[in-house]
């Protein structure tokens, strides 16, 4: 005789529809632990269900990673050359000064 | 105040500062490899492409100035709460009645699900695409915010929840129920299955 499934989302290997809605989200954006996107895969294969779902989510996910714009070059640059020009700043106050302290600005 | 490219901002002649920042300086380690993805962060929590490029910069200066305090763990979580940070102060700066509004108008959001109830079938393509996009603009700005950050502009949970200053449960909670909404616009317009009970 075949033991009784155990109910708990921790130790049972298929997780029910409901458990899986509550994480299916996290564990398309890969945020869930293995054990729990092994249970969650394990049940999205076998329920139609949930698995249109997924499906669904995926989908959006993907259409809005199709949204993202591309960003102004021109932008990025300035602030990239913004960023070094403070670094070089601290490497000429270094080789300036040696040592003595001058306080950022509030 | 910008970085036009014509010259340095009078404030940066102003940041000259001795630390340990040679050999390997930390500010070219930690900071500037993440300029890209405060620009992208920075375009979300802004209106205007010109607010968003001088949020980075004051989040660069920002970021130069408590480089020597950095621990060099999580670099981008410590520069998207000084993007965050920056952002809300520029805002009381500028527009002080702004951010009240903003949360007050949070609290009045209800939820309100759209009835889905037609015929069933996947049809991806174009019209997929401009469902999403119509869905992702009718979002309450929180919710908006959130799917932007992590679906568009690549944030993790936890930077996520660094960049708007709420904890992961939060971003996780209003994912689920912007995608949610997302999907029963989907759903209305038979362009995803509806889930049969």
């Amino acid at each position: 005789m075949s033991a009784k499934p155990r109910k708990m989302w921790g130790t049972k290997e298929m997780a029910s529809c409901m458990q899986v809605m509550r994480v299916v989200q996290s564990y398309l954006d890969g945020q869930t632990d293995q054990v729990t996107a092994r249970r969650v895969a394990n049940h999205l294969d076998a329920c139609r269900r949930c698995g249109l779902e997924a499906s669904t989510y995926r989908e959006i996910k993907a259409a809005l990673a199709r949204q993202a714009a591309p960003l102004d070059e021109e932008s990025l640059e300035r602030l990239r050359a913004f960023g070094s020009s403070l670094s070089q700043q601290t490497a000429r106050g270094e080789a300036e000064s040696g040592s003595g302290d001058t306080s950022p600005p509030a | 105040m910008r970085a036009t490219g014509t010259g340095l901002p009078a404030v940066v002649e102003l940041t000259a500062k001795t630390g340990a920042h040679q050999p390997e300086d930390p500010f070219n380690r930690y900071v500037l490899p993440e300029v890209e993805v405060l620009l992208r962060v920075a375009h979300t929590l802004t209106s205007r492409p010109a607010d968003a490029e001088d949020l980075v910069q004051d989040t660069l200066l920002r970021a130069y100035q408590a480089i020597d305090r950095f621990d060099g763990a999580h670099p981008r979580a410590w520069l998207l709460t000084i993007l965050r940070n920056t952002h809300i102060n520029r805002n009381r700066r500028r527009r002080p009645e702004l951010l009240d509004d903003q949360d007050a108008a949070f609290e009045r959001l209800a939820s309100t699900e759209t009835d889905a109830d037609s015929p069933e079938g996947l049809v991806v393509g174009s019209a997929f695409d401009a469902v999403v996009s119509d869905a992702l603009d009718a979002l309450p700005d929180r919710y908006r915010q959130i799917v932007t950050l992590v679906d568009i502009d690549g944030l993790s949970y936890a930077e996520a929840a660094e960049t708007l200053g709420v904890p992961e449960g939060t971003v996780m909670s209003r994912l689920h129920r912007a995608r949610g909404r997302m999907r029963h616009r989907l759903v209305a317009a038979g362009l995803a299955p509806r889930r049969k009970l």
